[in-house]
């Protein structure tokens, strides 16, 4: 994720790429298409089935495509080739382990109960699972970060614009602002996943390019890491488990432990099995079948997303000319012009690709930037409108009137998103704890969820008291290690543990103590009788088996084809 | 739920084409094919041009823009053909 002091320096800097008559059609074309598949599809968004969850009827291939989209935003693209050109193949840990066993995970055990209880979010599932309290809590801090984030990564992606291309700042925020507010209130959720499976063919039609050449330029995979010794002598930048013994050996400061059970089997479960940003995709999923093949679907891709991403960074390390720098570093020598690492991706796009080429990339990087924002708009309308409004504030409305809320809800989430890009332009480091804020609030929910699930015997009160503790045990941690370095040793087990290794470790502990407290909670109160939970917990609810299917058409056996070649990956580049 | 108050639509089977009271919805690989027709054909005439006049970019004498457009014309035309509307009946 790019941080506001890179965005200082994007603000200051000069830009990377000029684009020429052909490169800004391609754009223009891309808005008039977006807009265009808006007003087609406001025909289809007329009931809330259709505008919150795309009238489930999505097939595997669709909403698997835009469950991995709704991840594949330009920020993040630009942050980890710069993270891969900071830290190496490291950052593919956040692709391999980092993703795709919480993927499988969400379509083999989660997806099940939260497709049978027909929910229409997270919090909506809590609210079946755990009552009021918990759902509540759930969704009004999900609506509150997903439009403060909306708003950060608007601000983002202006200054982005006007860096790499040179564009006005307000012009970016308000063409793209109001593109995207007229594509998904005239289409709802149809619209939000259309564009992103457009945008996924974008992204991989206009990166591909890159690993390609520059793996052309080097002379293959050999060639690039020997070019990468010679640039950078003595130090490790292509192996994956093989510097993870310990925190010191790397330049993140974090060891196996922690990736594989801090990441692997705590942030990553919180962010793709209960953010509901992702979730919602496979929840318009057409059937359960198709529900749970959407994630594994989108695992395939995920594993090969470093491809345009991770080798990028690398190629950068090897092919560059000069050196990208810290942002510190970069910011003390304004003068010189130098480069930061978060600049790699727009660099290497500039290295190799022509007219037309690379309006195709840039058209990419706008189109990951405004499907990221419709899909947190259309995510913010639905828990606005249906865990929050009609819960607390207006029950019993008809359908049309949830509908004409989601539509409102998509444009003040926008004006919303706006004035939090300005307050960020005013108040950069705002950016940061925006972000940092998100983790907290996302990472402790999936204990929530995962016991509810697994647990018959949890009770109300325990779901709701043990995510509290959970997002308090966040926000304590990050403010003492924040405050007292000397407690990153504490908690972390290394005193020199890096941002990356802090948060997965406050995730961790957080976990712990939702777990801890859920069950003491859960022993101490009354458990609710069995018929208010079929359809929602293990053993209450029946999910369809697949032993009567093809093998080719189990979601089990793709599942673990999937997990094979993870892997294998992670053999390979040990 | 969602479920118990709306009326929703009837499911065809045939995701991403719902039939609703406006008729069936064109599926979105039409729309995906399209655009990367239209751009492939833009890239192609960039490329022809680029031929003659290639530009500084590195490894630009392997023509990449050339023959990146035949890629995207060809995905183009699959997704646009096998999802054209008229033959979804």
């Amino acid at each position: 994720m790019l941080t506001a002091d890179t965005m200082a320096i994007l603000l200051a800097a000069n830009r990377v790429i000029s684009l020429r008559p052909v490169d800004l059609a391609i754009i223009i074309i891309y808005f008039i298409s977006v807009l265009g598949i808006g007003f087609y599809l406001k025909n289809y968004a007329t009931t809330g089935e259709d505008f919150f969850v795309a009238g489930r009827e999505m097939t595997a291939w669709v909403a698997g495509l835009a469950f991995i989209s709704a991840n594949l935003g330009s920020l993040e693209l630009m942050g980890w080739a710069g993270n891969a050109y900071q830290y190496g193949i490291l950052a593919a840990h956040w692709y391999w382990v980092g993703a795709i066993p919480a993927m499988l995970f969400l379509a083999i055990v989660m997806m099940p109960f939260y497709y049978i209880s027909k929910t229409h979010s997270v919090p909506g599932y809590l609210e079946l699972r755990y009552g009021h309290a918990t759902s509540g809590l759930s969704a009004i801090t999900f609506a509150v970060m997903t439009i403060l984030m909306s708003g950060v990564n608007m601000f983002a992606m202006a200054v982005v614009l006007q860096t790499i291309l040179g564009w006005n700042f307000d012009l970016s925020i308000w063409v793209s602002s109001i593109t995207v507010g007229i594509y998904v209130a005239l289409g709802g959720l149809y619209s939000a996943i259309f564009n992103e499976v457009v945008q996924f063919f974008l992204i991989w039609l206009g990166a591909l390019l890159i690993p390609i050449l520059g793996l052309i330029e080097t002379g293959g995979w050999a060639g690039m890491v020997a070019r990468i010794k010679q640039n950078f002598p003595g130090q490790d930048f292509t192996h994956l488990w093989a510097p993870m013994a310990h925190p010191s050996q790397n330049p993140m400061g974090v060891q196996w432990f922690a990736i594989v059970f801090g990441l692997g089997a705590v942030v990553s479960m919180g962010y793709w099995t209960t953010d509901f940003l992702v979730v919602q995709r496979v929840i318009s999923a057409k059937d359960i079948r198709a529900a749970k093949s959407a994630p594994i679907i989108g695992a395939y891709f995920k594993m090969a997303v470093p491809f345009i991403v991770i080798l990028p960074g690398l190629l950068g390390l090897a092919v560059l000319p000069f050196h990208l720098f810290p942002d510190n570093v970069v910011a003390a020598h304004a003068a010189q012009h130098l480069h930061s690492y978060d600049q790699v991706l727009p660099l290497m796009m500039a290295r190799y690709l022509g007219p037309g080429l690379l309006g195709l990339g840039i058209t990419a990087l706008i189109a990951g930037f405004m499907s990221g924002m419709a899909g947190n708009v259309s995510a913010f309308a639905t828990v606005w409108t249906y865990d929050i409004y009609r819960p607390f504030m207006k029950k019993n409305a008809s359908d049309k009137h949830y509908v004409a809320m989601g539509r409102w809800c998509t444009i003040i989430g926008l004006i919303i998103s706006i004035a939090t890009a300005y307050i960020v332009l005013h108040f950069g480091s705002l950016m940061n704890y925006v972000q940092d804020l998100f983790s907290f609030f996302i990472a402790p929910l999936f204990g929530t969820v995962l016991i509810g699930m697994l647990w018959k015997r949890a009770t109300k009160a325990a779901g709701f008291w043990g995510l509290l503790a959970g997002m308090g045990t966040s926000i304590a941690l990050f403010a003492l290690m924040s405050n007292d370095p000397r407690t990153i040793g504490w908690f972390c087990f290394y005193p020199k543990a890096q941002a990356l290794a802090q948060a997965m470790w406050q995730a961790l502990w957080a976990f712990i103590v939702l777990v801890v407290i859920t069950v003491i909670v859960t022993l101490a109160t009354q458990p609710r009788p069995d018929a208010e939970l079929h359809g929602l917990v293990m053993g209450l609810t029946d999910v369809p088996s697949e032993g009567n299917l093809p093998v080719l058409k189990r979601p089990f056996f793709w599942a673990v084809i999937c997990f094979i070649i993870f892997l294998i990956l992670q053999w390979i580049f040990r | 739920m969602a479920d118990d108050q709306t009326s929703g639509v009837q499911s065809t089977g045939v995701a991403n084409a719902p039939k609703n009271r406006r008729g069936r919805m064109i599926p979105v690989w039409f729309f995906v094919g399209l655009l990367l027709l239209i751009y492939g054909i833009l890239i192609l005439i960039t490329g022809i041009r680029e031929w003659s006049h290639p530009p500084t970019t590195v490894l630009s004498n392997l023509h990449p823009t050339f023959w990146w457009s035949l890629l995207l014309i060809a995905l183009g035309a699959i997704f646009t053909f096998t999802s054209y509307p008229k033959k979804r009946k």
